[in-house]
């Protein structure tokens, strides 16, 4: 897509795209929500990046993404990773420390997927942290495409003025918000794959972020690099000011959340639809590092002032009042004292806010509306209540229809009737669903690859054998490390189950150095080659020959790790591949076998211990066809994959005679249609 | 001129792989092509794996062409009250959506689909842990100040597409948004892939929306009488064991006439329970031609594509001894409950019961019916079918509150295998604490005692509730029994 064209699409889209117009050179990361898609963009259209010579990486972790950037310390190559932010940017965090230390030469920019408020699924943290310990500039664009795409572009510029690595820190609602920009030409990177460097750089210490380098890199950072980040901010007009009649009062608000601003202000009426408003509006598109001239002369002249910033703790806040203190301005600061402390900032929290800093400072403003709307909402809910009576059942994701993992915590719930429930620490990826119903399995989650070493301080204080899970993104982003290498150096007892699904498959099915494609690399000889004597490798829909092994790991007498490979490709990507094969098979008019399983309504009895074990949202139920019983029955509805587990379960724990295997043959021989009208003369079928 | 003083908002609730994604973008499409400004913006993350999620989007109701090159500032997140379009792809996510108060009655329009798509919650427990749909409804029709309702899943299969489809349609239907049908199938028509089933099922809800008609309300059938569950009884036991032991049914219902609804619930426990599942009954019902039939239905057969049925049974020692005679089956039990091996010898069986030889073997079982009479398991249910009545019948006179709260005890009887045997623990449990030894003379608060402890049993089988409930723990197995 070139210049002029109308970019239609996702925020995260759009920045791949601005990438391409900065002439990065390459680009790396590691999956997650809700920054995933760039990478798999990126990786999908690895022709097209080799045509223009960016070389795409995506990286084991976000230590190894993070490492990259390193390529622009030493040469002017614009350089771009993308990961999930807080946890992403930790893991990261001691490359970010070397790589800001030594400084860059080309633009370094992070993509971070602020991961906070609804929707999010990690420890909700500030990546503003990391920004300010490691004096990198963090960008915060007003959601809509052109100034995402503008911050982008100037993220490379204002990285390249003041050699530090910037952060682009987009939420969640912003890397899906779907929007419109005005493209223009993607720039082949000067140096590429396509161009390469003929020598490496001139050996130079002061490069290096090794003493004694690094005492004069630490004055550096605060003596040159952040006074230049000023000054490119405030000539580059980054941040923008909006003015309003009520000048005795201002908003200094983060970038992401102006839209919703403007909205709070809208519903008190003093806002337009377009963005004018009566009450000022300073919108920090860079909220590190603050242009003190820019806050004082944005505060210099009104009676009070308040700092919009989500999450906790209160840094641009606190940087605001230090900026007003020595500039000596008498604004009184409010922030945090009227908004709620933690948690996402809605409109509705906003406008909460609002009003109690406009009854304070601007009394004379007309703001009933407000009042009426708080009523009116509160009264809508209460009814709403009083007619639901009571709580509504919750709706968490679960595993997908026919989900590997889900029979390995089936076998691991009969497992522990027999030899007792361990302790389990458990993981970051899709296992993690187990820790709700009907599973509701785990006592810890320390992140992502962790599980076995948070167990290390458990096993040799437990009487029973605690049982740690891990996925196979985990196992290769941290855990063969972390977990499984340090137990091996202390010689430590302990049970360790790995979900071998072929893929990290919460972040959306990406490719492991295990996956199928891969298939000479296993996590088996992997381990063996480090020297773990126990290691079983088991079929997950074998419910009881897995139930049976977890029981033998978790009550023997083998001292030492011991080893679980619960094997069983993810459904999600299994389906994406087989649907079109069995689409075509049955086009061609061949022979084909569809299976599904099935409930008998008149033998099942409603107990429902088949679901307690299971979870299946194609395993459901309905009213009782039978009109004596009163509780519903179980029943298998459309979108089953047959996967076999509702039997196996039913064998493994004795639960019932009421599930049945129905094979379907569409397109059927000769042969079958032969033996079905025998079948059929002799059988009331 | 003058331009609106807002943007038009849409806030859709849906369920992971409903395609909510997909109609967020038809929506962007058909406001492009009428050149109104658009956002979008989801909540996907992991909820795309059968979580609830939501999809929040403005449209701005005037042509970009007048607007001199402004660009409207639209927001991120739904706020309460603020809501033109609520959409719900399901029912307790339309319930959702108006406890957090974002349904309206001066602004909202809910388009909710009624059918349910039970949560976990709701599924796992021994009894009927479904959400009440009717409270759903009834907060529907009277939060909204307009709302369109109707099972809509049903009609997307129907038009053999996904529900997104249909509430789009509806969406478009309702005169809500500016957006003309043709803008939207034209949307619907630029997705190519399964464009035309799309464009059936977004006409179905098109229609439902234009036709003005709300949720078929079902009626509520009037609960059955009396007559009409001793009726149903009847035939049931005759089908089960022949007329002598349906008219045993009539006898034991005989001294319970005087209170009807005593008499029906009493009537509708003891059918059920002189039906228990044997392995004669479960034969016999897994050999009938409606089965086979049903299992066509149900696995989506057409004509002329054989089924083949394979069933999946395990039976062990309590299968074997339930039908020998009673002093070698009470023998056999207990030589294995003292052993803790009532479970080790369970022989793991796939029949292939559309098979001739499967089939005969299914059959040979259900034949056993005659013996029936001279079993352990028909000697052990008969015992506690005329304990359980006798406590009934005594609370009768008394209160009849007491006497019903005695009888629906018989639900905890259900299940197979370890199930049963745990449901008929807190049964026995139940009877020995309360029946037999009332912590009170008071009946009402012994009725209110029985009723705690039979929910408690119900809402977790494991038992920890009912042990709370009773303060004392619950033996499986008692010898009680």
């Amino acid at each position: 897509m070139g210049e002029g064209e109308t970019f239609r699409g996702e925020g995260i889209l759009a920045v791949t795209k601005a990438l391409l117009q900065s002439g990065v050179a390459y680009v790396g990361g590691y999956q997650g929500a809700p920054v995933s898609h760039l990478l798999d963009v990126m990786v999908q259209a690895r022709e097209y990046m080799d045509e223009l010579g960016v070389h795409v990486e995506a990286c084991t972790n976000e230590a190894s993404a993070a490492a990259m950037l390193g390529a622009s310390i030493a040469y002017p190559m614009r350089g771009a990773v993308t990961w999930k932010s807080i946890v992403g940017t930790n893991v990261a965090s001691d490359a970010l420390s070397y790589l800001s230390t030594a400084g860059v030469m080309g633009g370094a920019l992070i993509i971070a997927g602020e991961d906070y408020g609804e929707g999010a699924s990690v420890a909700l943290e500030r990546t503003h942290a990391i920004a300010l310990k490691s004096s990198m500039w963090l960008l915060d664009p007003r959601p809509n495409l052109p100034s995402i795409v503008r911050m982008v572009e100037k993220g490379f510029e204002l990285s390249e003025a003041t050699h530090s690595p910037v952060i682009l820190e987009l939420r969640i609602r912003a890397c899906h918000v779907r929007g419109e920009f005005r493209a223009s030409d993607n720039r082949a990177p000067a140096i590429s794959t396509r161009r390469l460097l003929e020598d490496p750089a001139a050996f130079d210490y002061d490069r290096l972020s090794h003493p004694p380098a690094t005492f004069r890199q630490e004055k550096l950072k605060a003596e040159v690099r952040l006074p230049a980040a000023r000054r490119f901010v405030a000539a580059h007009r980054l941040n923008e000011c909006f003015e309003g009649e009520l000048a005795n009062v201002g908003v200094i608000v983060q970038g992401g959340l102006y839209n919703n601003l403007l909205r709070a202000l809208q519903g008190l009426g003093l806002a337009s639809p377009f963005g004018a408003t009566r009450v000022p509006i300073l919108c920090l598109n860079v909220t590190y590092p603050l242009v003190p001239e820019e806050i004082l002369a944005f505060c210099r002249s009104r009676s009070a002032v308040i700092v919009v910033e989500e999450g906790q703790p209160e840094f641009i806040e606190q940087d605001v009042a230090t900026i007003l203190r020595r500039g000596g301005a008498h604004a009184r600061l409010h922030g945090k004292d009227l908004l709620q402390l933690a948690g996402e900032y809605t409109v509705e929290v906003l406008v909460r806010g609002l009003v109690r800093f406009l009854r304070e400072h601007a009394p004379r403003v007309e703001i009933g509306a407000a009042e009426q709307w708080f009523s009116s909402v509160e009264s809508v809910r209460k009814k709403a209540s009083a007619i639901l009576g009571g709580m509504l059942p919750p709706r968490p994701p679960g595993f997908c229809v026919g989900c590997p993992e889900r029979p390995v915590f089936a076998a691991l719930k009969l497992a522990s009737r027999e030899a007792g429930r361990p302790h389990i620490s458990t993981d970051i990826g899709c296992h993690s669903f187990a820790t709700f119903e009907p599973f509701s399995m785990g006592n810890s989650i320390l992140g992502y690859g962790m599980s076995l070493a948070s167990s290390a301080a458990v096993s040799p204080v437990m009487a029973r054998r605690p049982l740690a899970i891990m996925g196979d993104g985990g196992f290769w982003h941290n855990g063969l490390l972390s977990g499984i290498a340090s137990r091996l150096l202390n010689r430590g007892d302990g049970v360790l189950v790995i979900m071998k699904n072929g893929y990290a498959s919460a972040t959306g099915t990406q490719d492991l150095l295990s996956s199928p494609k891969n298939a000479d690399r296993s996590i088996e000889g992997t381990l063996a080659g480090m020297g773990v004597g126990w290691i079983r490798t088991v079929d997950n829909y074998g419910v009881g020959e897995v139930a049976k092994t977890l029981k033998e790991a978790m009550t023997t007498d083998y001292r030492g790790l011991k080893v679980i490979i619960a094997e069983g490709e993810c459904m999600l990507e299994q389906q994406r591949r087989l649907r079109p094969q069995v689409a075509e098979k049955l086009k061609e008019g061949k022979r084909h076998v569809r299976v599904r399983y099935g409930v008998d309504e008149d033998t099942c009895t409603g107990d429902h211990s088949c679901i307690r074990l299971s979870g299946c949202p194609a395993l459901t139920i309905k009213d009782s066809p039978d009109p004596l019983r009163r509780d519903p029955v179980a029943t298998v509805i459309e979108g089953c994959v047959g996967c076999g587990l509702c039997g196996e379960n039913a064998h493994a724990a004795t639960l019932c005679p009421s599930f049945y295997r129905a094979e379907v043959i569409q397109n059927p021989s000769l042969w079958d249609k032969a033996w079905n009208v025998l079948r059929q003369a002799v059988l009331p079928l | 001129m003058n331009l609106p003083d807002r943007a038009l908002s849409v806030l859709v609730a849906a369920l992971g792989g409903e395609g909510g994604g997909v109609m967020a973008d038809w929506l962007m499409d058909a406001a492009t092509q009428c050149d109104f400004p658009a956002q979008a913006t989801s909540i996907p993350g992991v909820a795309q794996r059968t979580g609830a999620t939501t999809y929040y989007l403005e449209i701005f109701p005037a042509k970009r062409s007048t607007l001199g090159g402004r660009e409207p500032v639209m927001s991120l997140t739904p706020s309460p009250g603020n809501v033109d379009v609520m959409v719900a792809s399901e029912l307790i996510e339309a319930a959702r959506a108006m406890q957090n108060g974002y349904v309206s009655p001066e602004r909202t329009l809910l388009i909710a689909s009624t059918h349910r798509v039970y949560a976990t919650t709701e599924k796992m427990q021994m009894g009927d842990g479904r959400f009440d749909s009717a409270r759903a409804l009834e907060a529907a029709q009277q939060l909204a100040k307009r709302a369109i309702l109707g099972d809509l899943r049903e009609l997307a299969q129907k038009s053999g597409t996904v529900i997104n489809a249909v509430l789009f349609g509806a969406i478009a239907g309702s005169g809500a948004l500016p957006l003309p049908r043709e803008a939207c199938e034209a949307a619907i028509r630029k997705t190519g892939k399964g464009a035309q089933a799309s464009l059936k099922g977004f006409a179905a809800g098109f229609d439902l929306a234009t036709s003005g008609v709300g949720a078929e309300m079902q009626e509520k059938p009037s609960p059955p009488t009396a007559q009409d569950i001793i009726d149903l009884g009847v035939a049931r036991l005759r089908d089960y064991q022949g007329k002598a032991y349906a008219q045993l049914y009539l006898e034991r219902l005989k001294s319970l006439r005087a209170d009807p609804r005593l008499l029906a619930e009493v009537a509708r426990h003891l059918a059920v329970w002189m039906s228990y599942e044997d392995v004669i009954r479960v034969a016999d019902l897994k050999t009938r031609a409606s089965r086979f039939a049903r299992v066509r239905r149900e696995a989506g057969a057409s004509k002329g594509e054989p089924v083949i049925v394979i069933d999946f049974l395990k039976p062990g020692i309590e299968e074997f001894a339930s039908i020998l005679p009673h002093a070698l089956g009470a023998r056999l039990l207990a030589w294995a409950g003292r052993r803790g091996t009532l479970d080790s010898y369970n022989v793991e069986m796939h029949i292939k019961t559309s098979s001739v030889p499967g089939y005969l073997l299914m059959r040979s079982l259900a034949w056993l019916k005659p013996w029936r009479p001279y079993s352990h398991r028909y000697r052990e249910e008969q015992r506690r079918i005329e304990r359980w009545l006798g406590a009934v019948a005594e609370a009768a006179p008394r209160s009849a509150a007491l006497a019903l709260e005695i009888a629906e005890c018989a639900r905890l009887l259900k299940g197979y295998g370890e199930t049963r045997r745990r449901g008929l623990a807190s049964f026995l449990a139940i009877f020995d604490a309360l029946v037999d030894n009332p912590p009170t003379a008071d009946a009402a608060e012994l009725a209110a005692a029985i009723r705690k402890a039979r929910e408690a049993a119900l809402a977790d089988p494991e038992g920890e509730k009912l042990k709370q409930s009773l303060g004392k723990p619950v033996v499986w197995l008692s010898k009680a029994s």
